[in-house]
């Protein structure tokens, strides 16, 4: 028989019991709708998150700490005097030579977290605590997503910081953020704040008139720093500084790590630089194609003694996280398509049954039995088949639905990705072959059934 | 007239629990090509059995048919098969048609398993329909149609594939005597084209228009 033959005949059968044919259909429908949107979901949240990381060029980025051991993307602190971590190893300006003379290497940023000197940022009445005030090159390595204003430049100099989002929202410029570039806010410091800026007094001076005998506390005046808001920088983007950061020119956040004091007897003042004490807090170095990252990291680990991790490794393993969910999903619709393939079998079987007689006659005028296999093979199969073609239908209607509430969400993060499930062609078709193949491996033993009815025997069956 | 059917000491045998029941018993009989053979005798003689191995749908016990020269206890299932599609026609009593097909999908069926193209198939199955004088029925499916007319679709079903040996299991069992001798004169037309045809039946009023009767008793054949 003619291939197109056993697809219209096979068909034709299907059609002449609509309802069974439909509740059987209807029983893989379930099972490949369920299997199909896990795999969109799995597959658009990976294929989301390493499109965001790709677009910040991430993935070609490795974080490098004093700590050996760290972790990526977790604002690994320095090692200061105050905390002495074992296992520290100081970023010093030679280091940072030696790293971006390294192979692959294309770029080196060095990062200064600025620890525990303001507390709070004023505007107007308004007063927000300070989280974490940060400076990094502005030499393109990395660059902030900016909502209004402009990303801090190499040619700024103390006096200018861009904020994230979440402060502006805080500050009361939700949804206007232009109108918050230029403004002057306050950085406020904590009370002994010997940086730039700062009024150092000789000791002797200083218990007199900061200092109260009788409590014995001393309240030394904190230095108030003015600075111009010049961007608003996302709090949502998914690398960069924490929710609530301050970002800094690099030369002035050099000044506020200052220690200035005035000596004694000789009343001069002292400036001392901890950057050179302590080293940058964090490198971001940048290799030319992702792919070295990870090779890079591992140099720059065993040669200097310091931490370094790659994006991807990190990210791999969180992604690791949708795998498992995707397994977990899968093996339920894969449950529920079990249940369906049964449904196959006992609908083919019964629909042997109900044409015994008229596969006695199709064998009466010269079906063979391979025929006959044949034919009831590719009607289990076309169940499967039109199982998966309606469950990837469904599941696509259900993406178009799903699309705008996540477009709502993510716009209200301010991420402008759109539309972000989506189903590739493999799924697609792996959804599909996979249903057909199901309903053929259902097919197989009913129809072998069929095919080893004996001719005589049909023809007399009633 | 050459031999068409050589059927040599051929015996059926069926079991039935520790009963060896002989359907047939050591038959031997020549057909030759163009004749038109009547086989009776009272049910359970053997008659459909020996039917049924003629058409290729049953395998003797023991002995030989050989067809055209080819001998059908020795064909595999696929040869077999390919024999009843293009040699024969099969006429059952009970017409055997489906219910839910048009005459016309009725008379194609033998056709999708000689792989005959979509256009032969149609043009061809018309052909067959109105050689039976139901050329304005084509598209009629077997409810609407009387006894007559659908034992007509299965004749011209049987004809699709321009067979050498029609087979007629009690053709007229089902109908009045009046649609029973048009359906007889449907066969004996075309006998005279030159098919041969077996007709299976215990009446003899249409035994005796055939021109030799095999008379079956016990499973032993007694020529006359």
């Amino acid at each position: 028989m003619r291939f197109l033959d056993y697809i219209f005949l096979a068909l034709r059968n299907i059609s002449r019991q609509k309802l069974r044919s439909a509740l059987t259909i209807f029983a893989i429908v379930i099972g490949s709708t369920s299997v199909a949107i896990m795999l969109t979901i799995v597959f658009s949240a990976k294929n989301f998150i390493n499109s965001q990381f790709e677009k910040n060029g991430t993935f070609q980025q490795i974080e490098v700490s004093p700590q050996q051991s760290i972790q990526w993307g977790r604002n690994n602190q320095g090692c200061n005097s105050q905390s002495s971590v074992t296992g520290c190893v100081n970023i010093t300006d030679s280091i940072v030579n030696k790293i971006s003379k390294l192979p692959h290497v294309i770029g080196v940023t060095k990062e200064i977290a600025v620890q525990g000197a303001f507390d709070g940022l004023f505007y107007g009445h308004k007063k927000l605590q300070v989280m974490q005030v940060l400076a990094y090159d502005a030499n393109g390595i990395v660059t902030s997503s900016m909502l209004a204003g402009r990303d801090i430049r190499p040619s700024d100099g103390p006096g200018v910081i861009t904020i994230t989002s979440d402060y502006a929202n805080a500050l009361g410029f939700k949804n206007n953020y232009s109108k918050l570039i230029g403004q002057t806010v306050i950085l406020h410091s904590t009370a002994f704040y010997s940086g730039v800026g700062s009024n150092p007094v000789a000791q002797s001076q200083y218990i007199q008139q900061f200092c109260n005998n009788s409590t014995n506390q001393c309240s030394p005046p904190a230095t108030e720093l003015k600075a111009k808001i010049i961007g608003i920088s996302n709090s949502n983007s998914p690398i960069g500084p924490g929710r609530y950061t301050i970002r800094v020119p690099m030369s002035w956040a050099t000044g506020m790590e200052e220690q200035q004091s005035v000596q004694y007897p000789s009343s001069q003042l002292k400036v001392t630089n901890l950057l050179t004490q302590n080293g940058y807090s964090q490198l971001i170095v940048k290799v030319d194609n992702a792919s070295n990252a990870a090779n890079v990291a591992q140099t720059i680990r065993k040669d200097f003694g310091v931490g370094a991790a790659d994006a991807e490794t990190a990210i791999k393993q969180q992604l690791s996280i949708f795998n498992i969910i995707g397994y977990i999903l899968g093996g339920i619709g894969g449950i529920a398509l079990v249940v369906a393939a049964v449904g196959v079998v006992n609908t083919m079987i019964m629909s042997i049954l109900e044409r015994t007689r008229e596969i006695g006659v199709m064998r009466a005028v010269g079906a063979r039995r391979s025929t006959i296999n044949r034919l009831f093979t590719f009607e289990a199969s076309l169940l499967g088949l039109l199982g998966g073609a309606l469950g990837v239908l469904l599941c696509y209607l259900l993406t178009l639905a799903g699309n705008p509430l996540i477009n709502n969400q993510l716009k209200g993060n301010n991420i402008s990705s759109q539309n972000i499930l989506a189903m590739p062609t493999w799924l697609i078709l792996s959804v599909i072959i996979g249903t057909t193949v199901i309903g053929l491996l259902a097919g197989l033993y009913p129809a072998r059934r069929a095919a080893r009815l004996d001719p005589v025997e049909a023809l007399r069956f009633e | 007239m050459p031999e068409l059917i050589k059927i040599t000491s051929l015996t059926k045998t069926y079991k039935l629990g520790d009963e060896i029941l002989n359907a047939l018993d050591n038959v031997t009989l020549n057909i030759r090509a163009g004749e038109f053979v009547a086989i009776t005798g009272p049910s359970g003689s053997g008659k459909s059995t020996l039917a049924n191995i003629i058409s290729g749908l049953d395998r003797p016990t023991k002995g030989s048919i050989i067809v055209d020269g080819s001998d059908l206890s020795k064909m595999k299932d696929r040869k077999l098969s390919d024999y009843r599609n293009k040699n024969l026609g099969y006429v059952f009593q009970s017409f055997n048609l489906q219910g839910n097909q048009t005459a016309l999908e009725n008379v194609m069926m033998p056709m999708y398993f000689s792989r005959v193209g979509h256009k032969d198939r149609h043009k061809r199955a018309r052909e067959c329909l109105e050689s039976v004088g139901l050329g304005d029925r084509i598209n009629h499916k077997p409810g609407q149609l009387s006894g007559g007319q659908r034992q007509r679709v299965a004749i011209a079903r049987a004809l699709a594939l321009n067979p050498k040996i029609i087979i007629a299991d009690e053709p007229t069992g089902n109908l009045d005597s009046v649609k029973g001798q048009e359906i007889l004169s449907v066969l004996k037309d075309l006998n005279e084209q030159g098919i041969t045809l077996i007709i299976i039946t215990h009446d003899q009023t249409i035994a005796r228009e055939a021109s030799r009767i095999i008379k079956i008793h016990d499973g032993k054949v007694r020529l006359r």
